[in-house]
């Protein structure tokens, strides 16, 4: 029973907390890929980006809520810039294009993070220190924070997709991008404006997650093999399947890492992976056949 | 002269034998030359996965870092041979492709680029945090290889001729192999997989066997690697290692051969005299790739076209 509550339980949290920032940087990504048919190599870096330009904004105002507005505000735009000077023209081309495309922009975003805030590792304080009791045991209020804040950013994207307008017609778009077209929609502004939001997104994963982890310019290339395992795991283009499988893979990290030391929880992780990419490529929830 | 050796390619050759030749090449030069023909001749062998069968590898860096491996373990042992190093090398890297290519070559597109990665990640994570071969600082300080007993490969003249042997010899594989039946098989299963196999073609033994040929050069070029650095690092295992043989592979030209080992070249040299001059050298590579994916889909070959005014042929 001690075990349960000192060892089990706060482990089981730490994986939620990871799993749903997980989701956040894998739901982008799956809604990139199932509408432009890009595997985004340089999401990983508009998550870092997100970490910096919340760094910058809390030293300029000394404010953490005013940089997780701020932030996503402005990778947003980055995101918007990057798809219509560089993804536009490629979209027809066939999908390695667009992988080699995204890799030249990750090294480019990285290299040019190292050189305004330096290669060495930041921290931010957490906006509220201190513990709550919970279930017997204690357990950080900000990772509280994490857990609930993301909770809220998932229901309402579930929200933004199923019941509005715009959702409706980003899913449209994943499906049939030319159908919409036919239909009247300015398909290149859906296309740019959800590139942006899943740079947003990213960016808001990215600075939530700083006050646990720490901020260095290869934090995104570390983080994006994860993201793109969950996004494989969930089905390529499925927005639920995605969130699934982030907190399956978060809560099986976790979990792991109570036995085995990084490494093999690292090899672990692949070995999952690379079973499910044998037995069952679509993943949990993914449809038959996509870009087999 | 015959389908597989041009006289131009014969011209191109002989210039580079003759490059050591010359009078007052700096030893540094010679060192840039090998790394620079290496580099190319790997690229050309991931071109045959890429530019002919149409498979995307993001774990090449596995194939290169575990023939560098077993270079270094031999070196440190005391075997010297470049013959044992190079025999244990293809074994090495034998056997991992076979597990990788059987699996990664049932599937097609973007799932084998990330089945090829996730196997890659997985040798990489052993090699950099078990302490089996060094961790992360590797295996260093390597004596340097011997051709025969008594003749050391240990001035940067015989290094380049090992890097040269070795890129002439992988040169003529894909050229056979590109010309033979079982190459137009794999063109045919780049250009219509479906139609291959209803043509009765066993396409992922095509696949696999393209794969093996692709890993084994990738392999000996790994092995060569300590003869020249002295060391074999987990560096050489990341996928983003990978990722600068594709980037190679574009900057040179899709399904050319040839191109591949320039845009090797040009990626090397371009790094060195990059990196020596400003320390954000990223940046550049990464606009230089933006730059040919967005303007020159068809690399630095396909530039060609502008000087003679007739249209780009893909590789046939």
């Amino acid at each position: 029973m001690d075990y349960l509550l000192a060892v089990l339980l706060p482990q089981l949290l730490h994986g939620l907390v990871f799993g749903a920032a997980l989701g956040l940087l894998a739901l982008g990504l799956t809604v990139i890929f199932g509408l432009l048919g890009v595997m985004n190599f340089a999401h990983g870096e508009l998550f870092m980006l997100g970490a910096y330009a919340g760094i910058t904004v809390i030293g300029a105002t000394g404010s953490f809520w005013l940089a997780l507005l701020a932030a996503p505000l402005i990778v947003g735009v980055v995101g918007a810039v990057t798809e219509v000077a560089t993804l536009r023209p490629i979209y027809h081309r066939e999908p390695l294009y667009g992988l080699i495309l995204t890799f030249g922009l990750a090294l480019v975003f990285r290299e040019g993070v190292r050189q305004i805030w330096g290669g060495d590792m930041r921290r931010i304080l957490p906006p509220f220190p201190g513990s709550t009791p919970l279930l017997g045991m204690t357990y950080p209020n900000y990772r509280l924070f994490l857990l609930a804040a993301s909770a809220v950013v998932l229901l309402a994207i579930w929200l933004f997709f199923t019941r509005t307008r715009a959702g409706i017609i980003v899913r449209a778009a994943v499906q049939d991008a030319e159908m919409l077209d036919g239909l009247g929609v300015n398909v290149r502004r859906v296309f740019t404006l959800t590139f942006a939001g899943s740079g947003a997104l990213a960016a808001l994963a990215g600075l939530l997650l700083a006050p646990v982890f720490t901020v260095y310019p290869q934090m995104g290339v570390e983080m994006i093999l994860l993201a793109f395992i969950v996004v494989i795991l969930g089905g390529m283009g499925s927005l639920g399947g995605s969130v699934v499988a982030a907190f399956i893979i978060g809560v099986a990290q976790s979990l792991f890492s109570l036995w085995m030391n990084p490494q093999r929880v690292a090899i672990a992780i692949f070995g999952i992976m690379i079973v499910v990419l044998i037995v069952r490529p679509r993943g949990l929830f993914g449809r038959e056949g996509v870009l087999e | 002269m015959s389908k597989v050796v041009t006289w131009r390619s014969a011209v191109v050759f002989a210039a580079l034998a003759a490059l050591p030749l010359l009078p007052g090449v700096p030893r540094y030069y010679l060192l840039l030359a090998f790394d620079a023909l290496l580099f190319g001749a790997i690229a050309m062998s991931l071109d045959l996965l890429m530019g002919y069968t149409g498979l995307v590898s993001f774990g090449h860096a596995a194939f290169y870092g575990l023939g560098a491996y077993a270079t270094a373990v031999l070196l440190e042992r005391g075997v010297l041979s470049v013959w044992a190093s190079v025999a244990f090398a293809l074994i090495v890297v034998g056997l991992y492709a076979l597990v990788v290519s059987y699996f990664a070559t049932a599937r097609r597109g973007i799932y084998f680029a990330l089945l090829t990665l996730i196997f890659a990640e997985v040798v990489y994570t052993f090699f950099r945090y078990t302490q089996t071969f060094g961790g992360s600082d590797g295996i260093q300080g390597l004596p340097d290889a011997t051709l025969f007993p008594g003749v050391a490969i240990d001035t940067p003249a015989r290094k380049y001729y090992l890097v040269f042997v070795y890129l002439l010899l992988a040169w003529l594989v894909c050229r056979v192999v590109v010309a033979s039946h079982f190459g137009r098989v794999l063109v045919a299963i780049r250009e219509n997989e479906d139609r291959a196999r209803f043509l009765g073609y066993n396409v992922q033994r095509y696949k696999m066997g393209a794969c093996m040929i692709s890993a084994l050069l990738t392999g000996v070029g790994g092995a060569i690697y300590p003869m020249r650095s002295a060391f074999a690092t987990p560096d050489l295992l990341v996928w983003t290692e990978s990722g600068e043989f594709i980037i190679s592979v574009m900057i040179g030209g899709l399904g050319t051969l040839v191109g591949p080992i320039i845009g090797g070249a040009f990626f090397t040299i371009l790094r060195d005299k990059v990196s020596s001059v400003v320390d954000w050298y990223f940046i550049v590579i990464g606009v230089v790739l933006i730059v040919i994916v967005l303007f020159m889909p068809r690399g630095l070959l396909g530039l060609r076209r502008l000087f003679r005014g007739r249209p780009w042929r893909p590789a046939a």
